[in-house]
Parts: C-alpha cells; sequence; structure tokens
C-alpha cells in the first residue's frame, strides 16, 4: 500500500500505519522537508506528486530540487520529460497512466515505453481490470493502482491482478 | 438558428469519415469527435451537419486545430457543428460566443482530480458535463451531485452494452461509445 496524502493533517496517521510508501499530493513545495523527513525518519519512502506541487517549476530544477535538497526517494508525474529528469537525479521516477479515453490507450502505452519509467501508476482503479493484459503486453514494468480504490475489495483484485501495490487516500486502507 | 442537441442517451464516438457514415448509417442523429483528424473529415462533417446531425468535437483531443478562436468561429460558422468539449473553461466560456453548446470535460481519475475539475465548472454551467472515464461514473455520481444538476455525459472505456446501461443507470443522460457494435446493439434496444 502507498497511502496518498492531501492535507497536513492527515499525514500523522499514515505515519503511524504500516504502510511502505507515502505519495504526497498539492503539497508545498517550500515547506515540504519536515513532512518528507517525518515518512522516513518511520522507514518509509517519500513520494512527491509534482505535476500538482505547489510553487515548484516542473522542469529538470524543480525535480534536482526535490532529489537534493529535499531527498525524496522518488517523484510521480504524468510527464515523459520529467521521468527522465527523476532518472537522472536518481530517484525512483513513476509515470502515471491517465485511463480516461480508451481510444488513447494505445498512445499513451507508446510514451510509458519511451520514457521507461521505474514505475507505472494505473488510474483509476476501475479500469484496471479492462486494460491490465494490455497493458502488460506492451509494458514489462511494475504496476501501481490508483484512484478512487476505497473498498478492501477492490485493494485485492488489483493486487491479484498483478499490481505491485495500491495508492489510496482512504486511511481505512492503510492499515 | 440553433444547432441540434442531444437527444438520445448513446452518442456515438467517431473519428474519420468511414465512422462517421456507420454511425449514420444505423439511425444516429448525434455523434462525438472524439479523437483523429477533423481537418480530414471536414466535408462528411459539414454535410452531416447540413442535415441536422448535432456534431460535438472534443477539443482535448482532436488533432489539427488549435484551442482559439479562429478554431471554434471555424466549427461554428464554416461547418455548423453543435459544440465543443474541453477541459479548458476560457475555451468554453470563448465557445459559447460563437453560440457552441459547451460541454465541460472532468476527469474521473481519482479523487484529487475530481475535485479539481468539479471546482472549475463554469457559470453559467455548461450544456452538460461530461466525465471520463465513463466507467468510473457510478464511483463519482453522489461526489458530482452535490455540486451541480448539469447533464452528465460518460465518455470513454464504453466497450459493452452492460458498461453502457451501468453508466445511465447511475445517473448519467448520455453515455458515448467508440464501439460500432456498440452502437449497434444500443439502437436495436433503443428501437424495441
Amino acid at each position: 500500500m502507498a497511502a496518498v496524502i492531501r492535507r497536513g493533517e492527515e499525514l500523522p496517521r499514515a505515519l503511524g500505519s504500516q504502510v511502505p510508501a507515502v505519495f504526497f499530493l498539492r503539497a508545498p513545495a517550500f515547506h515540504l522537508g519536515p513532512l518528507v523527513w517525518a515518512v522516513q525518519a518511520r522507514g518509509k519512502l517519500a513520494f512527491v506528486h509534482v505535476d500538482l506541487i505547489a510553487g515548484l517549476g516542473k522542469d529538470r530544477a524543480g525535480i534536482a530540487f526535490l532529489a537534493r535538497e529535499i531527498g525524496v526517494n522518488g517523484i510521480i508525474t504524468s510527464h515523459s520529460g520529467l521521468v527522465a529528469a527523476a532518472k537522472a537525479e536518481r530517484v525512483i521516477a513513476v509515470q502515471r497512466l491517465l485511463l480516461y479515453d480508451d481510444l488513447g490507450l494505445s498512445s499513451a502505452l507508446a510514451a510509458l515505453d519511451h520514457a521507461r519509467p521505474d514505475i507505472v501508476e494505473v488510474l483509476p482503479g476501475v479500469i484496471f481490470p479492462l486494460v491490465v493484459d494490455q497493458i502488460r503486453a506492451r509494458l514489462p514494468l511494475p504496476m501501481i493502482v490508483g484512484g478512487f480504490v476505497k473498498e478492501p475489495a477492490q485493494r485485492e483484485s488489483a493486487l491479484q491482478r498483478g499490481a505491485v501495490a495500491i495508492s489510496t487516500s482512504t486511511a481505512e486502507l492503510w492499515g | 438558428m440553433r444547432t441540434p442537441g442531444v437527444m438520445g442517451a448513446m452518442l456515438p464516438a467517431v473519428r474519420d469519415g468511414a465512422s462517421l457514415n456507420q454511425a449514420l448509417d444505423l439511425g444516429y442523429r448525434q455523434v462525438l469527435i472524439e479523437r483523429g483528424s477533423l481537418l480530414a473529415m471536414v466535408g462528411p462533417l459539414a454535410s452531416a451537419a447540413r442535415q441536422g446531425i448535432a456534431i460535438f468535437v472534443n477539443l482535448d483531443a482532436v488533432e489539427g486545430l488549435a484551442p482559439d478562436s479562429a478554431a471554434l468561429a471555424f466549427l461554428a460558422t464554416d461547418l455548423g457543428l453543435s459544440g465543443v468539449l474541453s477541459v479548458k473553461p476560457h475555451l468554453l466560456k470563448d465557445a459559447s460566443r460563437f453560440r457552441l453548446r459547451t460541454v465541460q470535460r472532468i476527469h474521473a481519475l481519482d479523487s484529487t482530480g475530481l475535485e479539481t475539475g468539479l471546482n472549475s465548472i463554469v457559470s453559467p454551467p455548461p450544456y452538460a458535463i461530461a466525465v471520463a472515464p465513463a466507467v468510473a461514473v457510478p464511483q463519482v455520481m453522489s461526489t458530482i451531485r452535490g455540486t451541480t444538476r448539469t447533464p452528465i455525459w460518460g465518455t470513454g472505456f464504453i466497450s459493452s452494452v452492460e458498461q453502457a446501461n451501468e453508466v445511465l443507470a447511475a445517473g448519467a443522460d448520455v453515455v458515448s461509445s467508440g464501439r460500432p457494435e456498440v452502437w449497434r446493439e444500443f439502437s436495436r434496444i433503443a428501437v424495441s
């Protein structure tokens, strides 16, 4: 499991849970350090969603700041260019596969195949069973499933279908 | 003259002249151009629009058009299309100046994204809100209805009549599919 944190007040519960990783969405870039270090002090990995972060350039310098100054374990992004920047900084690159349009799926898979992130995050969770075979045929990459995963049954079915982890803001699933 | 709106529950998503004709041959009076080059199908589109077919264009995904006023003027005035879909509020406001119906797209990918989409809904309300992917509609309908009464379209990842019916049963007014086999089955059900 990965705990998705949207507001600072959600963090203590994630810190006290069993999750091995915390994803920060909408984090304030220049007040992020203490939050990330608190996560790491609990032996968990801290990932930051770059596309939604306030105040930070969505570019190489922005990624370098997160990697070198804050020391995040990884970043999450939809953009192939930022995946390359993350790899250059030697942090884990999680690229989001946003499934809102089946007609766009094959070009999205081609872009991911080209960018080669370390992990693919597939959203929303309800689509995962419909496309997992198609994705796996094209991309030999570990997959995290997220987006409206609120029930234990959804988590179990995604894990059974081969997801390596689930990302969710539903604290009841953090364990 | 006001262009035609969407009348039935199924909105075929077409991507070229051939699939447009397929939808029209099945009796549909409305289509969505979801992908592909709009400029490669200008002739068939203009002729369908002249026959009173309601044609909507997803400006975020079709190729060949800039997201600007000149493109909107071309769609409205030269082609006589009915409306446009976009996630961009400023583009929709501009589109309403050209008397195009405006359909605001929101992405139902995760709760944060849905919240962002709902916060960006234009005022006055759009003609409809298109939720993508449609298969997520049952999960997000109550959240959307907590914010707005605007008609809901579901677009994306509908590959069977059962899925389409689930989306409608969840409260969507319109569901779109890119699969001719779904159009075919759906038109049969709708007629009988």
